[in-house]
């Protein structure tokens, strides 16, 4: 019963913003740690309050195809996570000159307050937000608990599509202190051990290398196991059973159980990169770590030729 | 003018004596009285299901919203006996096309839905996109094979894939062999996926309307195809059914009951409800399909025993009846579920239940059959009513070319008279 009377720092920081918003002052994000937590989740009593307010931009990342047609937040604009934020051919995040196009086409302004939402624990609104930080939106958020929070809420939906107004974003150079690459950062984490810390938020089974992939996923590498060095944090952990994120005290622990405080800058990696955004967000925009995502992930890492790999289960691509 | 209109009131209870065109109420007895309850029960029990499953964590509202779906799909089927291949063999053996105008009807007020749901998901018709889920797919030599192979195999087993289903709601035993046939055609259909896939589906167009004419455009087009279509069959059809009279001038309950229950539902009517309802499953669920359980089931038992391969290339980016790898019921088991028993409480409650006759003979023709209709509408992925009904409404070429492909087969089997075996 004391349980539900827990404040967690988290709802106190929404609060005192919610507060400082309705009385229209700006609040400054505070430099402490936990850094832009205030701003990084919000609720979805927020959003309701704010769904008509000109200077938050609601944006639906769903993986299901007819979801956001079917029902969305109202002036929510939908994004493709498969063809609005990567380039197609080329494998790699979205462009800058085509993202500022389509963030501007979603009334996107250079200090509008992004609120992300989608299916399944956030996990593509996640790689949307760590898409809209990496071309430097300051003010990005997600909703706690994603869509199927805001429904189990009883809160609406609507399928009347936005016209938003053309915004002025300019979308910067992207940054490089969230994004991992194998030559820059994760080939020199692990020959150099200790200089940062791996964090693997696949299953359990495929970071021992028991299996090469999910079932019903066909993005494979040709080698199972993981990246030396790393460890294990399947990316569920991060939140409760309703999908919403654990308290910050929780995450801490979650993550210094494993040995990951913080203290070393960080690479996250999945199979293709996206879910690994999530553990990015709750990391880097939750806790305030240093953390760089690896999008390259292990379909690059366990496909390349002569990267040292850790295959505890050795089971071997073509064997029987 | 005056007195022939009264004549026709008085000729009222002269009908031909042919249940579905009768015009003159028939008496009810106490047997009907006690079937209508148990039809209601059965109503209710539906009603309940949905209720039920609308609360339920894993299935949600989908499922229950399915189940409601299928149900009033399973009533119309019944009551307007809505059977592609009866509609197909009345206008070629009989020349009776009354019953074709059903299927034009039911697309007509499906587009009409679709275009309206379409202008909303998907505003911009200039992009290579296409709207969510819709069932628009290649028009492949793969597809006109899987046409002609659907009619033959309707001709074959009797009917359709969703008129089996119905039809096990007013007794047919053939249903059975002819389901059970489509299971194991299923699977071969997912034998043969791969190299179909690479050698024509994989290269084939997918030609959608709306990308060259708009959604007003393509409308136009759609309705005076269908305007064509049904001056040719209306000119061509000789002895055509007389469209039901109302059983009276002013509606009392008896009648009433006489035409929701006893009297087959008029083929227009029964069309535009299949448009109708065409148009809430789009726009709450999935296009309307009866496929995609069975073949989910067929490629599920398939891939556990290793005879089917485990990636079907490209088959998870098409849209239509897929198959998934899932031993839970999905919302379209959910809709045929509806479909069967819904059926049966119609067939029920104007005394149309009947076992039909079983023979070894025709049990064989029936597995046959069931194995081309299973064969096919995996490798169209849908039948008559997943791709020709929720293609045709989606503005999508490839329903038509399966619509004059299935129609073309059935007319070779009833040529060689394979219904008849």
């Amino acid at each position: 019963m004391f349980k539900n009377l827990v404040v967690r720092p988290k709802n106190i920081v929404v609060a005192l913003l919610s507060l400082g918003l309705a009385a229209g002052v700006t609040v400054a994000p505070a430099n402490a740690a936990p850094k832009n937590l205030a701003r990084s989740v919000v609720q979805t009593d927020w959003l309701e309050k704010n769904l008509d307010n000109p200077d938050v931009k609601i944006i639906e990342v769903s993986t299901e195809a007819g979801l956001y047609e079917r029902g969305h937040i109202k002036n929510a604009v939908k994004f493709n996570w498969y063809t609005d934020l990567v380039e197609v051919v080329n494998r790699d995040i979205v462009a800058g000159a085509r993202f500022q196009k389509l963030a501007r086409a979603a009334g996107i302004n250079k200090n509008s307050t992004v609120v992300l939402y989608g299916d399944k624990n956030n996990w593509f609104a996640a790689w949307g937000a760590w898409i809209f930080n990496t071309y430097g939106i300051e003010d990005v958020r997600l909703v706690d608990g994603g869509r199927v929070k805001w429904e189990k809420d009883g809160r609406p939906f609507t399928t009347v599509v936005p016209t938003p107004k053309e915004g002025n974003f300019v979308a910067t150079k992207a940054d490089k202190s969230i994004r991992a690459t194998l030559i820059r950062d994760v080939l020199p984490a692990v020959r150099k051990k200790g200089s940062a810390d791996l964090v693997d938020i696949r299953s359990a089974d495929e970071y021992n290398g028991k299996i090469f992939a999910p079932a019903g996923f066909q993005e494979l590498a040709v080698r199972a196991g993981h990246i030396p060095g790393a460890v294990n944090v399947p990316w569920g952990a991060n939140v409760n059973a309703d999908g919403t994120f654990k308290s910050v005290a929780d995450l801490k622990k979650l993550y210094a159980d494993k040995g990951i405080d913080g203290k070393k800058p960080i690479i996250t990696y999945c199979r293709i990169g996206e879910r690994s955004s999530l553990t990015w967000f709750v990391l880097s925009e939750i806790l305030g770590y240093e953390v760089k995502n690896y999008d390259g992930s292990w379909t690059e890492y366990g496909n390349g030729v002569g990267n040292p790999i850790n295959n505890p289960a050795g089971t071997i691509w073509g064997a029987a | 003018m005056g007195s022939s209109v009264i004549s026709a009131v008085t000729n009222f209870g002269r009908g031909s004596g042919d249940s579905g065109t009768s015009t003159e109420v028939s008496t009810w007895s106490k047997g009907d009285s006690v079937r209508t309850g148990l039809a209601a029960l059965l109503v209710v029990g539906l009603l309940f299901s949905a209720y039920q499953l609308s609360d339920n964590e894993g299935t949600g509202a989908n499922a229950a919203l399915s189940l409601l779906i299928g149900s009033a799909l399973g009533i119309a089927f019944e009551r307007g006996r809505f059977c592609f291949f009866c509609i197909f063999r009345d206008a070629i053996e009989d020349r009776d096309t009354t019953p074709f105008l059903s299927i034009l009807s039911a697309i007509a007020v499906g587009a009409i839905g679709y275009a309206v749901i379409f202008g909303q998901f998907l505003p911009d018709t200039s992009s290579d996109r296409l709207p969510p889920n819709a069932h628009i797919g290649p028009v492949s030599t793969a597809l006109v094979a899987a046409g002609l192979a659907f009619g033959i195999g309707m001709a074959l087993s009797g009917a359709c894939i969703s008129g089996h289903l119905y039809r096990i709601g007013q007794g047919s035993l053939r249903a059975y062999p002819a389901l059970f046939g489509s299971l194991i055609g299923f699977g071969l259909g997912f034998k043969s996926w791969n190299t179909l896939y690479s050698k024509s589906i994989s290269i084939a167009p997918t030609a959608w309307l709306p990308h060259y004419l708009g959604y007003g455009g393509s409308l136009v087009l759609t309705l005076l195809l269908l305007a064509v279509i049904a001056v040719v069959a209306i000119r061509i059809g000789k002895n055509s059914t007389p469209l039901a009279n109302p059983v009276a001038t002013k509606i009392d309950l008896a009648s009433l009951r006489q035409s929701l229950l006893i009297n087959r539902w008029r083929p227009l009517t029964t069309g535009a409800i299949f448009g109708v309802i065409g148009t809430f499953a789009y726009l709450r669920i999935e296009p309307l399909g009866v496929t995609r359980q069975l073949s989910t089931t067929s490629r599920t038992y398939f891939e556990g025993q290793g005879w089917i391969p485990q990636n079907l290339d490209g088959l998870d980016l098409m849209a239509g009846c897929i198959a998934v790898v899932s031993t839970a019921i999905v919302n379209n088991g959910w809709l045929i579920l509806g479909i069967v028993i819904a059926s049966f409480a119609a067939a029920l409650a104007g005394n149309r239940f009947k076992f039909q006759q079983i023979t070894w003979r025709n049990a064989l023709t029936a597995l046959v059959g069931g194995l081309l209709l299973g064969w096919s509408s995996m490798i169209a992925l849908g039948c008559t009513v997943g791709v020709l009904l929720s293609g045709t409404q989606s503005f999508a070429l490839s329903g038509w070319v399966f619509f004059a492909t299935a129609f073309t087969g059935a007319w070779i089997g009833i040529k060689l008279k394979l219904h008849k075996l």
